[in-house]
């Protein structure tokens, strides 16, 4: 598709080719040629919303004051259920990794739980839970737990044996145990099954909301939809993009390798 | 099995495993026994509907529905996707251009792109097979990318200086250091795409698996949507455990003395994302067992 320019053009413009062929110049080649493409899809159908429109809508929902209330209450509930996804994941998958009886216990549990989708279980809250808050609390915590569950269960089973046999045999006290010894060890599994665990629960979060909620960032995208204005869906879903996106680059990303340091330049990484 | 230095201990593992599923059924079985049926069925009528879905031939034609227009999205994405990881991994500039582009397209929920899929196409076939195909490209391309970037330089130096053609190189170098993470990428996709197919069509289909979900869903019977529900996971367990794992040690039985952890890692610590590979095979490993 686009290969390197290969032109054997006169100086001054040999440094123009060359310039647009750095890697800056791809990027934003790439990036401008999707909202072209975008627009001109968007201006020859009718359905398809256009990026214009998309912002014009983003800044009309800011001055009508809806934009920050939905927002911020969505990123409540992501953080409540996220918090207890990461205790709880945490704490199964190490003792699956502790107990072999425990994780023989929880294996195909944790696999059915993998292999639910998270819109049955949006569906099934708004069933049984209809328009309350349960439903946008329960639902990432089902959709996201299993996956870091499955990581820091991998983690616990490569902690290193002879450390703990020394804890043991020196009597280290539990808690040091843990956040010296057993935490640092798994944190690079637990990282990086959190970052697919909040990217899980946040699609689980946004699908509930739509479904079953009546305040937050999925329901404003739910009520768009329901009024035939696709700038408006379109708007809402580039939104919880943008924050997925920024939390996952800004946060996760550098945590995750924050806790791989100390074992760089070792052999497994 | 590392888990099992004797058939006693795996024999209490399958034990316990079936005692983990039978403390979960109880506790339905219990729950329900404590409220109104139609808030939540007993297990035996979920069970019995089931049976009732099966005999009448309805699960298999949602199912073929579903699987079909997965499936054929699938491996469109699977072409473009290697298309695309192979120029990724070739030239730089490519690698920067599609960066972007795959990065987004890796990071939309799931929910944007089933209505995305219901504005354009409305409701027919074609919406589940282009999502899915936007969903399976990204991490197809990356994998591919990482794969090709994985080659070892040393045997394309010295296929180069034997002179052979570049057919042999690409069939006996660089198509088997691709091939695993390409499988893997495939692999972890096509479950996750299958979902994605089941999410469109409960948003706007008129047949499979997601649209005969959303259909309970509206006429308001929980006792569809569990058994739908039930049945769905039975076919991602078969799907995963059967189809794909036996594949899988087909085609890469010639390797199965190399120690293939070390080979992954030293690729995807040069890929574009380097956390991926952990979290997948992770997944993947508790699928596996």
């Amino acid at each position: 598709m686009t290969a390197p320019a290969t032109t054997s053009a006169p100086a001054p413009a040999r440094s123009w080719a060359a310039w647009l062929t750095t890697d800056v110049a791809a990027r934003y080649t790439a990036r401008l040629l999707m909202l072209v493409v975008w627009q001109a899809i968007g201006v020859l159908s009718t359905r398809i919303p256009t990026p214009v429109g998309t912002i014009e809508f983003l800044i009309d929902e800011m001055m009508r004051g809806e934009f920050w209330p939905h927002l911020t209450w969505t990123l409540r509930r992501a953080a409540i259920s996220l918090s207890v996804v990461l205790v709880l994941g945490i704490a199964i998958g190490w003792a699956m990794g502790r107990w072999w009886r425990v994780g023989a216990y929880f294996r195909d549990v944790v696999t059915i739980m993998l292999a639910l989708p998270a819109f049955i279980w949006a569906l099934l809250s708004a069933m049984w839970w209809g328009f309350s808050e349960v439903g946008p609390f329960v639902v990432p915590v089902l959709a996201a737990t299993p996956m870091l569950v499955a990581s820091t269960y991998e983690g616990a089973k490569s902690l290193p044996q002879p450390l703990i046999a020394m804890s043991t045999a020196y009597r280290v006290p539990k808690v040091r145990f843990f956040g010296w010894l057993v935490l640092p060890a798994m944190s690079p599994y637990i990282f990086a099954g959190f970052r697919y665990a909040v990217l899980a629960g946040w699609g689980a979060l946004s699908l509930v909301e739509f479904f079953a909620s009546n305040w937050g960032a999925g329901y404003r995208a739910a009520f768009w939809y329901d009024a035939g204005n696709f700038n408006g869906l379109m708007g809402w879903g580039l939104v919880e993009i943008v924050v997925i996106l920024a939390v996952d680059r800004l946060v996760l990303e550098r945590l995750a390798r924050r806790s791989r340091r100390w074992q760089e330049g070792t052999e497994r990484w | 099995m590392s888990l099992a230095p004797s058939t006693r201990r795996l024999l209490a593992s399958q034990f316990y495993s079936v005692a983990g599923i039978a403390t979960f059924i109880g506790i339905w079985a219990y729950a329900s026994s404590r409220m109104e049926h139609y808030v939540l069925p007993s297990p035996w009528t979920v069970g019995k509907r089931m049976v009732e879905l099966a005999q009448s031939g309805a699960v298999l034609t949602n199912f073929v529905d579903s699987l079909w227009r997965t499936i054929l999205g699938w491996l469109i994405a699977v072409v473009i996707g290697s298309v695309i990881g192979f120029l990724m991994g070739r030239y730089r500039y490519a690698r920067a251009f599609f960066h972007d582009l795959i990065y987004l397209a890796a990071n939309v929920p799931l929910i944007v792109y089933a209505i995305v899929a219901i504005i354009v196409f409305g409701i027919s076939g074609m919406g589940p097979t282009s999502v899915v195909i936007l969903f399976v490209l990204p991490s197809i391309a990356l994998n591919v990318a990482a794969g090709m970037m994985s080659v070892d330089p040393d045997l394309v130096g010295m296929s180069k200086a034997f002179n052979r053609s570049r057919f042999d190189l690409a069939r006996h170098v660089v198509i088997p250091t691709v091939m695993p993470f390409a499988f893997a990428a495939g692999r972890v996709s096509f479950a996750d795409s299958w979902k994605l197919a089941a999410l469109v069509e409960t948003f706007g289909g008129s047949s499979g698996v997601g649209y005969q979900i959303g259909r309970s869903y509206h006429l308001f019977s929980v006792r569809d949507v569990l058994a739908w529900m039930c049945i769905f996971v039975i076919f991602v367990v078969l799907l995963e455990r059967l189809v794909l794992v036996n594949a899988e040690h087909r085609l890469f039985r010639w390797r199965a003395d190399t120690p293939q952890r070390n080979r992954r890692w030293r690729g995807a610590s040069k890929a574009a994302a380097p956390a991926e590979p952990v979290s997948t095979s992770a997944v993947e490993t508790v699928m596996r067992k």
